[in-house]
């Protein structure tokens, strides 16, 4: 198990995630968000020093929809990414960086410092035992999340 | 004045320099460096007033380019910008000779508070 104690409460992710993202960010719990070689998602990793820490896992939709806004790519941009089921270069250079920026969710007093260590692209499968990780039930948070301005996307936030 | 924004993330960069404007700061130069070590060479070159750096950057990290501009005599200001926010860290800045360190994701008020004492 990791160090991070709990899972990032809803309102903890609407907070980062509207802060970055410098627009409103509304969300609701929804299914669990996998990365496969049908079903295309980022995949990002978390350390702690230890080991794995954290995984976040983010839909298509989601991926182009944060990667544009955080670099105010219009909403256009974000569409024919999902059309073409495709990040475009600047827009997931830009979802690397909002994944993180979003270990600051991770990070308490006293508890070891969470880092981003590797994200997965789209068409880029991650290891299997990450892939596990990411599907283990227990310590996860599944959302739906609305980018205002952009449209709605899903994300797994997972605790190892 | 002139403030120099070091950070790997071009994005990263925009976002600090939007935010510079939206804080009130309007109207300064701004000079954007790749890393620490592109932002040493800067300093040197572009003698800017403020750094605002990251400080997990590659060839040359924040809290290094910091030690390096200390110890070759330069006193500019110079504050963090980063998700490295533990007390540990916070220490280490603050004993580095950093003025302040801004939390990512950050706000216009943060930004406000901090770099009010600094920029005229």
């Amino acid at each position: 198990m990791s160090s991070i104690k709990t899972i990032p409460s809803e309102k903890t992710v609407r907070d980062a995630l509207t802060g970055l993202l410098f627009r409103n960010c509304d969300l609701v719990l929804g299914g669990q968000v996998v990365h496969s070689a049908t079903e295309l998602a980022t995949t990002a990793e978390y350390v702690d020093g230890i080991g794995t820490a954290a995984i976040i896992v983010a839909d298509l939709s989601f991926s182009a929809y944060a990667g544009a806004a955080i670099g105010l790519v219009p909403k256009g941009g974000a569409d024919d990414c999902i059309d073409e089921k495709q990040l475009f270069p600047n827009v997931k250079e830009n979802f690397d960086e909002v994944l993180n920026v979003l270990a600051s969710m991770f990070n308490n007093p006293g508890q070891p410092a969470v880092r981003l260590h590797k994200t997965y692209g789209l068409r880029e499968l991650p290891p299997n035992d990450t892939l596990q990780m990411s599907r283990q039930t227990g310590r996860r948070l599944d959302l739906v999340v609305d980018i205002q301005g952009y449209g709605k996307g899903g994300i797994s936030i997972v605790l190892i | 004045m002139k403030i120099l924004i070091a950070d790997d993330s071009k994005v990263m960069r925009q976002i600090v320099t939007r935010t510079l404007r939206q804080a009130g700061f309007d109207g300064h130069d701004v000079v954007e460096a790749v890393d620490g070590a592109d932002a040493f060479e800067k300093v040197k070159s572009e003698s800017p007033d403020l750094v605002l750096s990251d400080w997990n950057m590659p060839n040359m990290t924040g809290i290094e380019l910091l030690a390096q501009l200390r110890s070759t005599g330069s006193k500019v200001n110079f504050g963090f910008v980063t998700s490295e926010t533990s007390q540990e860290m916070r220490d280490r800045a603050e004993s580095s000779g950093a003025l302040f360190l801004i939390a990512k994701p950050f706000t216009p008020e943060a930004f406000r508070e901090a770099l009010e004492p600094v920029i005229k």
